[in-house]
């Protein structure tokens, strides 16, 4: 396991376990996971490879909601429940107050026991961190 | 009948009716391509399970598509595409008749498929759902804007097993060549089928059009059969009517490659019709005729060409 792709499951409690027969491939800015053909094809250079796990900054690193939406399934921790309304807020980039049992910084945001994406918890603000280009209606 | 109706079927009839010869019911294919189109959805078994899309979509009355227990016909109503449960990537918005070559095709878990002409991705990420995420689904488009389209879709299905690619299919099939245990050349083509949807495509319908599409198709149908392991499996498929893009194309690949052999094809339940023998004086080959057309008025779809065609383990190497 990468030492970000460990530091993405650990930080929501993903059991090793659900990457299972899965591969990550790091670039410098960017970790993919995908399957093992999928990241050892090698007949051109593809412009996408598996789903992004997390972008990589200098000192942080930051899940994406695509890869969440999939993996965020097998989360135990930092996990906040909403409700359709409060889901569709975030997904257009809103921010709320909510009281939840959860550390500061990343979590995930859980609806009907989906994972919706990726918000940003300063308690107790919830802040949206969830790519803008697919609004919902509200 | 209303007069918008009429007009529209007047126009319909007008474009297709080199067609009439081949089609004893020309005017039920008339009338049934003059109706607006079904919406459907697809369940994304990556991500949920029938009955929890059925949970989720309880309001709007689904109804099962009888050939397929993940597809749905669903009210046309706006903004289906906002809904939460397809931002989560439960469902996909796909025709009904879309849904059907990766259902003839029949990819399967490990396998590796070459999607050569992928975008917008409803077709990949059926079959990426197919395969339980395992394996490889190359997928292809040459337009880089349309496989930018292609990425958000796989990315919101989930798709871990789906490989981005933006190259002339041509190239990209002699890199990949002898190697694909499935290929799927869901071929650009001028659309005529899907005049329901929208009938702008009926502005640029004609022989002329189709002939040309025919050239570039015929090269893609030999490049997807190229990308073939021997024992491998292609479907070739338009969601056009005109035999210079369907039949013709097959009878080319039939000439030039030896080694290809028709399949039949067939899914229970859906209403097929067996392709042209021959078109405006050309007798095309026999096998042809296990090529199959969807013809809108038989299960008020749009219109669709398939065919299925195995690469023979006597075949020679790529």
């Amino acid at each position: 396991m990468q030492r970000q792709q460990r530091e993405v499951f650990t930080r929501f409690g993903i059991p090793e376990s659900a990457a299972e027969g899965l591969e990550v491939l790091g670039a410098p800015d960017v970790v993919f996971i995908g399957t093992p053909e999928v990241m050892k094809f090698d007949a051109c250079r593809p412009m996408r490879r598996g789903i992004r796990l997390c972008r990589v900054f200098p000192h942080s690193l930051k899940p994406t909601t695509w890869a969440m939406q999939v993996l965020g399934r097998h989360a135990t921790k930092n996990v906040i429940d909403v409700t359709e309304a409060q889901a569709a807020s975030l997904i257009n980039g809103g921010e709320f107050e909510i009281e939840a049992a959860v550390d500061d910084g990343f979590v995930l945001i859980r609806c009907k026991g989906f994972t919706v994406g990726v918000g940003l918890y300063k308690s107790p603000l919830l802040k949206s961190q969830i790519p803008r280009h697919r609004p919902v209606e509200e | 009948m209303s007069d918008g109706f009429e007009r529209v079927e007047k126009v319909v009839r007008r474009v297709f009716e080199r067609y009439e010869e081949f089609i004893p019911d020309f005017n039920e294919f008339v009338a049934a391509l003059a109706r607006p189109a079904r919406k459907c959805l697809r369940v994304n078994t990556l991500k949920a399970t029938r009955e929890q899309v059925l949970e989720w979509t309880a309001d709007l009355s689904p109804k099962p598509l009888p050939w397929f227990d993940l597809g749905f016909e669903i009210p046309d109503i706006y903004g289906l595409g906002k809904r939460l449960e397809h931002f989560l990537g439960l469902v996909y918005l796909q025709d009904a008749s879309s849904m059907i070559p990766p259902l003839v095709l029949g990819p399967e878990p490990g396998e590796r498929v070459l999607d050569i002409a992928a975008a917008p991705g409803s077709k990949t990420t059926q079959m990426s759902a197919m395969m339980a995420n395992t394996g490889i689904v190359i997928a292809n488009d040459v337009s880089s804007s349309r496989a930018k389209g292609l990425i958000g879709n796989v990315d919101r299905a989930g798709c871990l097993n789906v490989c981005v690619c933006r190259m002339d299919g041509i190239d990209l099939s002699r890199r990949v060549a002898g190697t694909c245990d499935r290929v799927l050349v869901d071929a650009p083509c001028t659309c005529e089928g899907t005049a329901r949807k929208s009938l702008e495509v009926l502005t640029r319908c004609s022989a002329a059009t189709s002939e040309r599409f025919g050239r570039v198709q015929k090269g893609m149908i030999v490049a997807g059969f190229r990308s073939l392991r021997p024992g491998g499996v292609m479907v070739y498929s338009t969601c056009t009517i005109a035999p210079e893009e369907n039949e013709a194309v097959v009878n080319h690949l039939i000439e030039r490659e030896p080694g290809a052999e028709v399949l039949p094809v067939e899914l229970a339940g859906f209403a097929m019709r067996p392709a042209l023998t021959s078109w405006q004086g050309k007798q095309f080959a026999a096998p042809v005729e296990l090529c199959r057309r969807i013809m809108p008025q038989d299960n008020d779809s749009e219109a669709f060409f398939l065919a299925r065609i195995r690469k023979t383990d006597a075949a020679p190497a790529a």
